[in-house]
């Protein structure tokens, strides 16, 4: 493939928004906030990790985003022979 | 500038400058190593790039070095050169924080990492322990415990993590080298942000013995600096087997020093098209400016590298989590909240997903194999913009506002997931620097240090000296 001709342009710097630190940005759009949020509760009382009632938020804000990813990578079609990379060499 | 990085003798002096002048008696060790801690106790308040400074092991260090050459002892090629390395790696004496409150408490090293021994070996002189996002799970150099590494350029400005204060310590001159760590990009994304070069090996190529984990299968370590010939210098001699890590490969040590003047003339170079096509002015740029330089004229499509991206990010946010499983259940209160949400977040991502994303990465590494059929090097964006500010919670790409903290790495994931060799080089752009991925097939970090070497000697990229 040919390389496009270049454009001359400025440069643009990244837009600060000054939202809390340690507060999530909003919701994926799309996402199921009950079961997610059951998903928490549930998972974490699994997994013996105690949960402040404050934490809830950005935790589901997190799985929401590791989940949407985790949809990308079901949605590939791979071989049943394609054995895991879990131990990589290059 | 700031007063107080106004440059004197040794600032701005390179690793290989420093060793010569070493070797030709011009300096001593000892005299080094006074004038660069000096110089950390008078700019680190302004750049918070280290947590330890190991003054008395540097002073011994150098004085045992001016005393072997006195007695006819040979040098190394680092003789004299200070370096710093981010806290994850062992330091004997110290304990081992990985940017952590936690760690804190934990008995000290009883012997410094692999690649701390190896520097050492070829003269090199240890100055401190770095700052790092907490756990390395951080693309921002943010830590809510230690503060934020400031960047040189613009001290509101974030350094990129998670090897920020590595990025920071070299690109504000406090010392000419310095080790991080790279699981995602950590390694990249700093040297971008901080403008400076930055090489992340092959997967497997440098020892991680004694440094703390992140996700084990994903994790690299690797030199940065402010010139090409100063990476090589460090990385060739890190260079070896080490059966204290067990993903490090056993292969025949490959010095690129003598290789790096060979240039870049006869190199099949693209430039990434598709996902990696710059979306912000700053990004777009850089690469073009790189490409025309070295006259390339041809786009490649990495295949299904979004997906890659997606598949490195769920594999960091489960081995990530399982790492830490032990403290989530007992001290998750101790953990930087956006760190712990991340990784409480993780533990709960499900097996079975995170099975095919690892099944993902073996088809994805033979699809992109085959791309070296026909290329020597892949041009793509470091960073999707200059560094954001300190805080700063999103930024905009084209017209999507992204997280900060989770997408700084956007185009540095889909390479180190397959363990590809990188040297991210800086572009001087003004008033801020953004850098260029060199990316070439595993083992071959010498192409993308002679693209490096190419691009730095002709002035297209440089680590621009701190003005403010």
């Amino acid at each position: 493939m040919k390389r496009k001709p270049l454009r001359k342009s400025k440069p643009r710097h990244a837009k600060a928004t000054g939202k809390s630190r340690s507060r999530p940005p909003a919701r994926i759009s799309g996402s199921r906030p009950d079961r997610i949020d059951r998903l928490v509760e549930v998972s974490a009382q699994a997994l013996g990790i105690p949960l402040d009632p404050g934490w809830r938020e950005g935790i589901a804000f997190n799985l929401r985003l590791i989940l949407r990813h985790a949809k990308l990578v079901d949605e590939f079609p791979l071989p049943d022979h394609t054995d895991p990379a879990s131990v990589f060499y290059a | 500038m700031l007063d107080a990085l106004a440059p004197d003798k040794l600032d701005w002096s390179t690793a290989g400058h420093l060793a010569a002048k070493v070797r030709a008696g011009h300096l001593s060790a000892l005299d080094i190593a006074e004038a660069t801690l000096a110089r950390i106790r008078n700019c680190d308040p302004l750049l918070n790039s280290f947590t330890a400074v190991t003054e008395q092991r540097a002073l011994d260090r150098a004085r045992a070095l001016d005393e072997a050459r006195a007695s006819g002892k040979p040098f190394g090629p680092l003789a004299g050169v200070p370096f710093a390395v981010k806290n994850l790696f062992d330091i004997a004496g110290l304990p081992t924080l990985a940017g952590s409150k936690i760690n804190r408490e934990d008995e000290p090293a009883i012997r410094d990492a692999t690649l701390i021994e190896r520097l050492e070996f070829a003269g090199a002189v240890l100055v401190g322990a770095l700052n790092m996002g907490e756990y390395a799970y951080d693309f921002t150099g943010e830590n809510i415990h230690y503060g934020p590494s400031r960047n040189p350029h613009d001290l509101k400005r974030m350094t990129g993590g998670s090897s920020g204060g590595s990025g920071g310590a070299v690109a504000g001159g406090l010392v000419p080298l310095a080790l991080g760590s790279d699981t995602n990009g950590s390694i990249r994304v700093p040297s971008s942000c901080c403008g400076i070069f930055g090489l992340k090996p092959t997967y497997g190529r440098l020892s991680r013995a004694r440094s703390f984990p992140f996700v084990a299968s994903l994790d690299h370590v690797g030199p940065m600096a402010q010139t090409v010939e100063d990476l090589a210098l460090a990385y060739d001699a890190m260079q070896g087997f080490d059966p204290d890590d067990p993903a490090c490969v056993n292969r025949t040590a490959q010095p690129i020093g003598p290789l790096l003047k060979r240039g870049a003339a006869g190199l099949r170079i693209a430039v990434a098209g598709g996902y990696f096509k710059p979306r912000t002015a700053e990004a777009l740029q850089a690469i073009d400016r790189v490409a025309v330089a070295l006259g390339v004229n041809r786009d490649i499509d990495i295949p299904q590298a979004e997906r890659a991206r997606s598949a490195a990010f769920l594999i960091t946010a489960s081995e990530g989590a399982s790492l830490h499983l032990g403290r989530l259940r007992g001290r998750a209160g101790d953990y930087d909240p956006a760190v712990r949400d991340r990784l409480i977040a993780g533990a709960m991502a499900p097996a079975s997903l995170v099975v095919k994303a690892h099944k993902f990465r073996r088809w994805y590494r033979e699809e992109v194999f085959k791309l070296f059929d026909d290329i020597d090097a892949i041009l793509a964006p470091a960073t999707p913009c200059v560094a954001p500010l300190i805080g700063q919670q999103t930024f905009m790409f084209g017209d999507q506002e992204l997280p900060v903290r989770a997408n700084l790495g956007i185009y540095t994931q889909p390479i180190s997931f397959i363990g590809l060799p990188v040297v991210a080089v800086p572009v001087p752009l003004s008033p801020l620097p953004i850098a260029v991925q060199i990316i070439a097939a595993p083992w071959r970090e010498d192409i993308a240090l002679r693209v490096a070497y190419t691009l730095e000697a002709d002035g297209i990229v440089a680590a621009p000296r701190p003005t403010i």
